[in-house]
């Protein structure tokens, strides 16, 4: 919600700055940004009183001296006769109306009025309307103003469990569906209570009489009704998150001022419906209790003229809640008050001292499988549940995000093959994957299981003694029996049948239930650890990559580690990787073969052929500079 | 002349993998609370109504509950898990205080976009005992986030609104751009959750926080799309080792 400084600081006998204020602000939970004089504000759901200008001012006014008291009109009104009937008391225990009879439409505001157009930048609609608006912006209780020409007949506020059409003043059609809280007339709906009014009864830029209806509507009566209707309703905001119901006749009095600041009022009544009274909530005071809950040491005095500037009333031992403050119920929330006034950066640390409880590890075997598969080159992955293939069993989301995601998984599997293929379509020639999760089925009612899956395919490793082997199903057996030689796993070969790729290597993949690994593995030994810190990420190239390899003849075996140095460090803004992908040392011949491999890759654009030979022409040459070694063919 | 005995083969560069970054940020986290004394509790992602939102002081009128925050399964009979705080309501109506539970895992709400997904991760924890206050509170989260960010980190709590704590707070860590970033939530127990949990509110009082662990990771390692985590992406897991 936009608040403009202006109209908040013209109600505080300090005048504080908008940063003065901003930081006070922050104090009591209210999140905002500032733009410019405007303070965009956020605020909690539990705080709908705050949805207005006197609603923050009444929280500001803990800090500074603040008038609230606008100007209303005082004089006597007429009583509205108007044919009313409410068959839904408990949605709305509480309605007033409002009739008004103008000279002529104002061609210009004034005052409040013009101010919160001009300095919220905000579009004019008729002339109630607008009054409408900034009463709502002023007082935080939405009205809805009816074209009096259009009311003729019965009107009736009740709820309604049809699909019916109505078209509201926004020029929307929508379906009303479900149960809905509406007003009708002779029996058309002219208003989705608390959410938007009618085209049929709306005013116009002509209308010079109106009714202005003012109501208590229950939240749960309107919560989630503009979302399910797509419409942008401030009205439906406030309702959602709880308005005063005891404001009903100041705001029509002051709609009736900001009327006649404008024009001369011919005639005007007024009618208050209240089927239930609004109980004052009582709360005892108790200075321990939110001491203890705070973790301070305030005086009843110091606490109680806390309350008192926030507008609690305190009589015989009780605290009054004002009417605007649904959300006070107990010493809890009592407590936060004051703690809000304090401020919470201002409340003083208390050791805490938790005891120690019992260490339990029950994730000891799937930690230690994590580490052994890490060992062995296989990456964690972390996958979406959400698929779009019913599989056997497969629950079903009742509300998916897409039709993609209708179901949750009931294999880790197929999202790993996915992480394969992905990868492959980087041109990863070794990709060793893991997952351990949690899938659900429906099998037995709803069924958990936890397990691990992986997949592998390509090489064994980018390494001199593992860059020739291939991946395979007897790889991964010898594996798992080097730490599990009792356990015998169910490896599958996953046929690339019906897979988009020309790839050919064979993919291994293994899906088990945790709990089917026994203590043996907590024995292995692993080498990997976790990170210590948490690395900076580089961002990732997505464009395509190109292979180069280099293979050495060293003579002087002593010019060996020269090379490894030079190319395992050397530096280009298009090297991805570097690796010796082959080692072999012929005694006879008294040579040495080396073979690196370099990846190129840009993270701008695609490299052309050019701009890769430029750099491995350089290491080429430096490599050569080195004496004793040669490469063969060059 | 070569010295043929002397020569060793280049070193063996064994290709290891990598924990994925969202568990090693949440095993981390985990670890850092255990040293506090804090004991691992587990929970199912696929919960009740009563336990994701009835205990937790949620109300059938909260935003949370519609269809489109919180995804519902099986007809209705049951949804994924808006949060973690379910777990900890299994613990307590399991165990008696003074007791001090922390749980991690997969959370889903219906979003998708750079900054939300409609899975992602949490920590929270839990600590119930006698004469537990917010000052308390104050300490252990100053114990967090210094563990976490270094002991030179800005730390402001603002007050907040969740239905499970009064008093409720946010809690806001001073980035070197000089911004403010939300870390974490947290606050007192509400009475109310106590009692659903037959915890005597008037003898017990208890704290509660908990961690968006990609917010965190995205920070730590500096990752501005949280899409990125969840690629698979040798690239990016080959990053983290």
């Amino acid at each position: 919600m936009k608040i403009a400084y202006r109209h908040l600081v013209q109600h505080i006998e300090e005048s504080p700055s908008i940063e003065h204020i901003s930081n006070k602000l922050f104090q009591l939970g209210h999140e905002h940004e500032i733009d410019g004089d405007i303070l965009d504000m956020e605020f909690t759901p539990n705080r709908g009183d705050c949805l207005s200008i006197n609603g923050l001012l009444r929280d500001l006014a803990v800090f500074y001296t603040v008038d609230l008291n606008q100007e209303v009109f005082t004089e006597k009104l007429n009583e509205l006769q108007l044919d009313f009937e409410n068959l839904s008391k408990n949605t709305c225990p509480k309605i007033s109306f409002l009739k008004l009879e103008i000279d002529k439409v104002p061609e210009t505001y004034k005052n409040s009025l013009d101010n919160y157009f001009t300095d919220l930048g905000l579009n004019k609609n008729n002339f109630f309307t607008d009054v409408s608006n900034y009463l709502s912006y002023e007082t935080g209780q939405p009205t809805h103003c009816y074209d009096a020409k259009t009311m003729n007949g019965k009107l009736l506020f009740h709820e309604i469990e049809k699909n019916v059409e109505f078209e509201t003043l926004l020029d929307k059609k929508i379906t009303l569906k479900g149960k809905n809280s509406v007003f009708s007339l002779n029996d058309n709906i002219i208003n989705l209570a608390g959410v938007v009014g009618g085209k049929s009864t709306s005013c116009s830029a002509n209308t010079k009489t109106v009714i202005v209806e003012c109501a208590f509507f229950q939240p749960e009566a309107i919560i989630g009704k503009s979302v399910k209707y797509d419409i942008q309703s401030e009205a439906s905001h406030k309702f959602e998150r709880g308005v005063d119901p005891e404001c009903h006749d100041r705001v029509l009095r002051r709609f009736i001022k900001l009327v006649s600041d404008h024009v001369n009022i011919k005639d005007m009544s007024i009618i208050s419906y209240k089927y239930k009274d609004n109980p004052i909530h009582q709360i005892p005071v108790y200075v321990k209790k939110i001491n203890q809950i705070i973790g301070i040491n305030i005086s009843e005095k110091e606490y109680l003229n806390y309350l008192s500037k926030l507008g609690f009333v305190v009589e015989e031992g009780l605290i009054k809640v004002p009417s605007f403050r649904s959300d006070i119920k107990t010493q809890n929330d009592l407590a936060e008050e004051v703690a809000r006034v304090i401020g919470y950066d201002n409340i003083a640390i208390s050791k805490i001292s938790i005891p120690n409880n019992e260490r339990t590890n029950n994730k000891a075997i799937e930690n230690k499988l994590r580490f052994f598969l890490l060992d062995n080159g296989f990456y964690e992955v972390i996958n979406s549940p959400f698929v779009s293939l019913a599989a056997e069993e497969a629950i079903k989301v009742d509300n998916p995000l897409d039709s993609n995601r209708e179901y949750l998984r009931t294999n880790i599997t197929n999202s790993l093959l996915e992480n394969l293929l992905f990868n492959e379509r980087r041109q990863k020639d070794s990709i060793k994957l893991f997952e351990i999760s949690d899938v659900y089925s429906s099998s037995n009612g709803i069924d958990k299981k936890r397990k691990l899956s992986i997949i592998a395919s390509g090489r064994v490793g980018e390494n001199y003694t593992d860059f020739s082997k291939k991946i395979n199903k007897k790889y991964l057996v010898m594996l798992f029996q080097e730490i599990l030689p009792n356990e015998v796993f169910d490896f599958k070969i996953v046929s690339r049948d019906l897979l988009d790729t020309k790839i050919k290597n064979e993919i291994v993949s293994l899906e088990v239930d945790i709990n089917r690994f026994s203590n043996d593995i907590l024995s292995y030994k692993e080498v990997s650890q976790s990170p210590e810190g948490f690395a900076q990420y580089s961002p990732i190239s997505d464009l395509p990559s190109s292979i180069k390899d280099i293979s050495y003849s060293i003579k002087d075996y002593s010019k060996t580690q020269e090379l490894q140095d030079l190319l395992l460090n050397y530096k280009s803004d298009i090297i991805k990787n570097i690796y010796i992908f082959d080692y072999f040392k012929n005694e006879k011949q008294e040579e040495i073969k080396i073979g690196f491999r370099f990846t190129f890759q840009s993270k701008k654009a695609t490299l052309n052929s050019a701009e890769i030979e430029l750099v491995y022409n350089e290491i080429v040459n430096k490599s050569l500079n080195i004496s004793g070694i040669s490469i063969p063919g060059l | 002349m070569p010295d043929h005995k002397d020569i060793t083969p280049p070193e063996l560069i064994k290709d290891r993998g990598s924990l994925h970054p969202i568990n090693h940020m949440k095993d981390s986290i985990m670890e850092l609370l255990i040293s506090f004394g804090f004991e691992i509790v587990d929970g199912p992602e696929i919960e009740t109504e009563e336990f994701n939102f009835d205990m937790l002081n949620i109300k059938k009128s909260h935003p949370a509950r519609q269809m489109h925050d919180t995804f519902y399964v099986e007809n209705k009979s049951n949804l994924l898990r808006t949060h973690t705080s379910p777990v900890q309501i299994r613990g307590m109506l399991e165990k008696k205080p003074p007791l001090a539970f922390i749980s991690g895992g997969k959370v889903y709400r219906k979003d998708d976009d750079a900054t939300h997904l409609p899975m992602f991760h949490q920590v929270e924890g839990i600590y119930v005992d006698e004469n537990v206050s917010f000052a308390q509170l104050k300490d252990l989260i100053y114990k967090i986030i210094h563990s976490l960010f270094g002991d030179d980190v800005e730390l402001r709590f603002r007050p907040s609104y969740f239905p499970f704590t009064e008093p409720s707070a946010e809690v806001d860590i001073l980035s070197k751009e000089g911004k403010w970033l939300e870390i974490l939530g947290c606050g007192l127990v509400n009475p109310v959750v106590l009692e659903n949990c037959n915890i005597d509110s008037n003898k017990y009082s208890g704290l509660a926080f908990g961690l968006g662990i990609e917010r965190i990771a995205m920070l730590k390692h500096g990752v501005t799309d949280i899409r990125e985590f969840y690629k698979s992406n040798i690239d990016l897991l080959s990053q983290f080792k």
